[in-house]
């Protein structure tokens, strides 16, 4: 056995509904490493049939772990959504767990505890954040749930895009945006 | 529905996909609008993300102009909608052309920007950047790696860990300030826009950029081993580490480090008792994994094995799913270390997670040994009530195979099925079970008796036609070899006049089977009986019956014999390929009848040890088969006899070979080049009657040379071997395969030789427009020396199975021995493979699994080509200093093939 020193622990993170479609699946792909023809990553197809199968072996049980296809597997089942992290076959099986636990704990601060198919898609940006403040292309990059949480920043509250700035260089601003219209259609010659 | 849905409005289709080009379009139209509205961007962008997320992708163009666009967001200083920005061009950067583009306002807000947004700037970065770029932003990185916020120190060190294949030495810079990194202490700041309610304290660092530091620097230190092992050792050594993943990382270092020198096991042995106790799981498991893979660890093997026996009872399924699989593993090659878990695991018979249980059992039976297996039996059978069906035939399957490991055990483990089959349960188990039965008959030939009784009284009330007709012919083929056969034809005539036709038929065949003991009081009852069948009310049971009557009164006996008990079976898949072959073939091929002749048969024993091999190492492969892929199936025996089939197909195309015969073994495939040379070379050993032919597969791997007239001479250095011919290869094209052979006629004795080989050819320039070497071209002679090939006693011998060994070995003549020291061997484990290997003998008594890290024996079992039996004890010590001693010691009916074999089976 060769001992694995690499820092890539996960391989990927797919978020399923009940009927075991997806709702959000993200297989790691580092930004400049070789190219492995092999990993799954790279083979849109393979990836459906993997999630199929794993959905039907996983679905209704509630086992936590299991090896798939020469993949450690941890998951957890919610009402209508199931949460997998995908690692190699000897990743250390607990520290794959707290990943998951540190993503799940984070969606439920950042969900207010309604992990569902419904809440997830409404909120999508917090949710696809909090995928990403756990890991990034397959190094985790935190664990701690509610460090995580903190990272995911909420939508923009307001909509009135129309400040107006009475300051000195907001009205310097507002000058200087008047007069490069006004130089554009001097330009185009009215 | 949460609160949180009950506020959006315009989600009524959120269970649908969102429609490619609409999402296009919108981003299109909202990102270069003017003032961009951050709220409706952010949620276009989580649209966005969200096709992708679901395994839809843009074409490059789309990619690029997209990605265009959302770089106009960078106007907008909301930093929520910044954040997701960041988050959308990483996912696109992979897709997209001139992601360069950005670089610029990317590196303002990696040095400069929101705390809220800095960690996601500086991770995109290293999508964004390319070797050449990366030296612009060695400040940045230093800067943020040193940061005292910890999520943007991690950031960086993440982004330099990208980076690292194409740009190692830009990173190496840094080396100093992530050494800093791993003791310093960091804060995490929150951001005012990411403040969810939720418990905890704020503010307080998770300590995971140790292990980002950790194994950033790994990788720069990698070159100087020096500097490695210090960080190493130091690190063990303090307690500076603090977040359990950095030590887990920290023990794959160290288990790095111990398997290219173990005589540095000593140094870590106070980290790894202090890892065993660590309040983390993962650490302690972790360390435990290491204990039992590293042989230099193993005096920490007790204390390891005690921490997986709390492990084993611990809360959380994940924690006793990995300490019974390291178990389960652990008791593959040293069961009786992990005896002490024994009561743990007997409670996770009944587990929710099936994996667990199913490891657990399958554990347990692995932990028994001569001593225990009856009390192991016992209590296993005291839960076999609780457990449902499908657990019941994991169960069957583990005790088959110890009761092939452990044949004198036999009688305890046949009560055992025997008490199964009497319980309710489905065809499933019944049949398992029945299974097991057959295997303990075929392999453990002193039980035969009593497991045909067993079989016998099960018949009696079995309600499964399938397994009744298969127990009779069970009980047609190995009831005559007992010693009161007419106890079973009794058994065996109450069938037919109980049972439905099927069974009746079958039942039939079996009663005239017992013809064949030459008994005349018995053929003259069997008669009796047969005559009766005459008058069945079906007409297959009144054929059989009829046939075998013939056969009996028939004058050749012998040829009766032949009939009813071949005593050897076809090839099934050569005879399933000719059969479709035939079959398949036109008109004209129906006019002569389909020929058999030529189809391999394999004597019985010869199948068991090969059957015996398989069954050993099922049990192993059926709690791997739940992880893998469900591969095409074919048995290791198959596939061996098809590859003979297609040699002796090869062969049989070369005139001069047809006057040789058959073709009598042919070894495996041996390397005679490296893997990567201009000519790959391997060759393959055939043995004939009265001769040998060497094939050698030439793989000509250049591109611009072809190879003419393409031989090998081989020059044996032992004279009795006489060169015949050669057949060369007329020409081989760029990186192309061709074969070539040379037949020496040999010494009706079985003695090793020598050949050394020189490849000898026409090299002929070719042109790479046409793929043809130039018409006029002369070409020039050349050679090519490869390595010499070994004649082995292992090319004369096909394995066999003895099922008794001590009796076998016992009953051989002509006694011989040899000493051999391997100084440079690693370990017993791999010279024991590499002699099975090597000898192509089947080992006996399970003796292939190396217990122990000091002395082994191997107990292995052939026939020679001429059909001789030979037998060989092998035994090993290993000590460090001098490496492993071997002691051979063979048995043979032929005395010269015994010489041979002892003296020259380790080169």
């Amino acid at each position: 056995m060769t001992t694995d020193v690499s820092l890539y622990t996960v391989d990927s993170v797919i978020i399923l509904d009940n009927t075991g479609n997806r709702v959000l699946v993200k297989y790691s792909n580092p930004p400049h490493a070789p190219e492995d023809s092999d990993s799954l990553a790279q083979r849109p197809k393979q990836q459906v049939q993997f999630e199929k199968s794993l959905f039907q072996k996983t679905h209704k049980v509630n086992g936590d772990i299991v090896l798939f296809e020469n993949k450690t597997v941890v998951y957890k089942e919610f009402s209508d959504v199931v949460i997998y992290i995908v690692g190699g076959l000897n990743e250390n099986e607990c520290f794959l767990f707290n990943v998951l636990q540190g993503l799940v704990g984070a969606l439920e601060i950042v969900l207010k505890y309604s992990i569902d198919k419904k809440t997830i898609q409404e909120n999508y940006d917090m949710v696809s954040l909090a995928v990403d403040e756990t890991i990034d292309d397959g190094i985790v990059l935190e664990t701690d749930p509610s460090v995580i949480a903190a990272r995911v920043s909420k939508a923009p509250t307001e909509e009135n895009s129309i400040k107006i700035d009475l300051s000195e260089e907001g009205l310097f601003n507002a000058f200087k945006f008047a007069r490069s219209r006004v130089a554009d259609r001097l330009q185009q010659g009215f | 529905m949460s609160t949180l849905s009950y506020k959006k409005f315009e989600d009524s289709d959120s269970g649908v996909l969102p429609d490619k080009m609409t999402v296009f379009q919108d981003c299109l139209q909202a990102f270069n609008a003017s003032p961009v509205q951050a709220k409706r961007c952010r949620m276009l962008l989580a649209r966005l993300l969200r096709l992708l997320y679901s395994g839809d992708s843009f074409p490059s163009t789309e990619s690029t102009t997209l990605f265009f666009s959302i770089s106009k967001l960078f106007q907008h200083k909301d930093v929520s909608l910044r954040q997701m920005v960041y988050l959308t061009i990483k996912e696109l950067s992979k897709t997209s052309e001139d992601v360069l583009m950005v670089t610029s306002s990317i590196m303002k807000d990696a040095q400069n920007g929101d705390i809220t947004y800095k960690p996601n700037a500086i991770r995109t970065l290293a999508r964004v950047l390319d070797a050449s770029t990366v030296n612009a932003t060695e400040r940045l990185f230093k800067n943020s790696v040193v940061d005292k916020n910890q999520s943007i120190s991690s950031a960086a060190l993440i982004s330099s860990y990208h980076m690292l294949p194409v740009a190692k030495d830009v990173v190496k810079r840094w080396t100093n300030e992530t050494q800093g990194t791993i003791s310093a202490s960091k804060v995490f700041l929150t951001s005012p826009v990411a403040n969810h309610e939720q418990y905890g304290s704020q503010n307080l660092s998770s300590f995971i950029y140790q292990y980002h530091a950790l194994g950033l620097l790994y990788h720069l230190r990698n070159h100087d081993k020096m500097a490695l092992m210090k960080m190493i050792q130091s690190l063990s050594s303090n307690n500076v580490l603090k977040h359990p993943a950095a030590l887990v990382q920290l023990t794959h270092y160290i288990a790095k480090v111990l398997e290219t020198d173990s005589s540095l096991a000593g140094n870590f042995e106070s980290y790894f008792e202090i890892a065993l106790q660590n309040r983390s799981d993962m650490v302690a498991l972790e360390a435990v994994k290491t204990i039992v893979t590293i042989p230099a660890l193993s005096g920490l093997i007790v204390k390891a094995i005690y921490v997986l026996d709390t492990f084993l009872s611990a809360p959380r399924t994940v924690v006793r799913f990995a300490a019974v699989r390291l178990l389960n593993k652990i008791s593959l090659t040293n069961p009786e270390n992990i005896v002490v878990c024994n009561g743990s695991l007997e409670g996770l018979i009944n587990d929710s997670n099936r994996a667990i249980s199913t490891y657990a059992i399958t554990t347990l039976l692995k932990t028994g040994n001569n001593d225990n297996v009856d009390r192991l039996i016992k209590t296993i059978a005291g839960f076999m009530d609780d457990i449902s069906d499908e657990f019941k035939i994991v169960v069957i399957d583990s005790i088959r195979s110890l009761s092939l490991k452990f044949p004198e055990k036999h009688k305890s483990m046949l009560s055992f099925l025997n008490d199964r089959l009497r319980e309710e349960g489905g065809f499933n188990l019944k049949n398992s079970i029945i299974e097991a039965i057959f295997d303990v008959i075929k392999f453990v030939p002193e039980s035969r008796e009593s497991c045909l009784e067993k079989l016998c009284e099960f018949i009696e009330d079995c309600e499964f036609t399938e397994l009744a007709v298969r127990i009779l012919h069970l009980l047609g083929n190995e009831g005559p070899k007992t010693s009161k056969p007419t106890l079973y034809i009794r058994h065996i005539y109450n069938r037919v006049v109980l049972e439905n036709s099927i069974v009746r038929s079958s039942a039939v065949i079996a009663l005239s089977k017992f013809a064949l003991i030459g008994d005349a009081s018995i053929n003259k009852s069997i008669s009796i009986l047969l005559t009766r069948c005459l008058n069945d009310v079906d007409d297959e049971v009144r054929d059989r019956a009829a046939l075998a009557l013939k056969l009996l009164s028939t004058e050749k006996f012998d040829e009766a014999r032949a009939f009813i008990d071949p005593g050897f079976s076809y090839s099934l898949p050569i005879l399933e390929q000719k059969l479709a072959q035939y079959v398949n073939g036109d008109e004209e091929s129906f006019n002569v009848p389909f020929d058999g002749s030529n189809i391999p048969k394999i004597s019985e024993d010869e199948a068991r040890a090969y059957e015996y091999k398989e069954k050993l190492n099922s049990i192993e492969e059926s709690i791997q088969k739940e992880s893998k892929q469900p591969k095409e199936e074919v048995s290791e025996f198959a596939k061996h006899n098809l590859l003979q089939q297609q040699y002796a197909q090869e062969l049989s195309s070369i005139p001069e070979l047809a006057a040789y015969g058959d073709l009598l073994r042919s070894s495996h495939v041996v390397d005679l080049t490296e893997k990567e040379t201009e000519f790959v070379v391997t060759c393959v050993k055939h043995i004939f009657a009265g001769h040998i032919v060497l094939q050698f597969n030439v793989e000509n791997t250049l591109t611009d040379l072809q190879l003419d007239n393409v031989t090998m001479v081989s020059e044996p250095d032992f004279e009795e071997f006489v060169e015949d011919f050669v057949a060369p290869i007329e020409s081989l094209k760029p990186q192309t395969t061709g074969s070539t052979y040379v037949s020496f006629t040999r010494s009706e004795t079985l003695e090793g030789c020598l050949f050394t080989n020189n490849l000898t050819y026409i090299a002929k320039e070719v042109d790479p427009a046409t793929g043809e070497a130039a018409e006029g071209d002369e070409g020039f002679e050349d050679e090519y020396r490869v390595e010499s090939v070994d004649i082995v006693p292992g090319d004369f011998i096909v394995p066999s199975f003895a099922g008794n060994f001590t009796s076998v070995w016992d009953s051989l003549p002509n006694p011989c021995s040899s000493v051999f020291n391997l100084s440079d061997a690693k370990g017993i484990a791999d010279v024991v493979a590499k002699l099975i290997k090597d000898s192509s003998m089947s080992p006996c008594d399970s003796s292939e699994l190396v217990g122990s890290h000091a002395s082994h024996t191997l107990k292995l079992f052939g026939k020679s080509i001429n059909n001789e039996n030979i037998a060989a004890v092998i035994r090993f010590v290993y000590k460090e200093s001098v490496g492993v001693m071997v002691k051979v010691e063979a048995k043979s009916v032929n005395a010269e093939l015994g010489t041979f074999f002892a003296n020259e089976i380790i080169v």
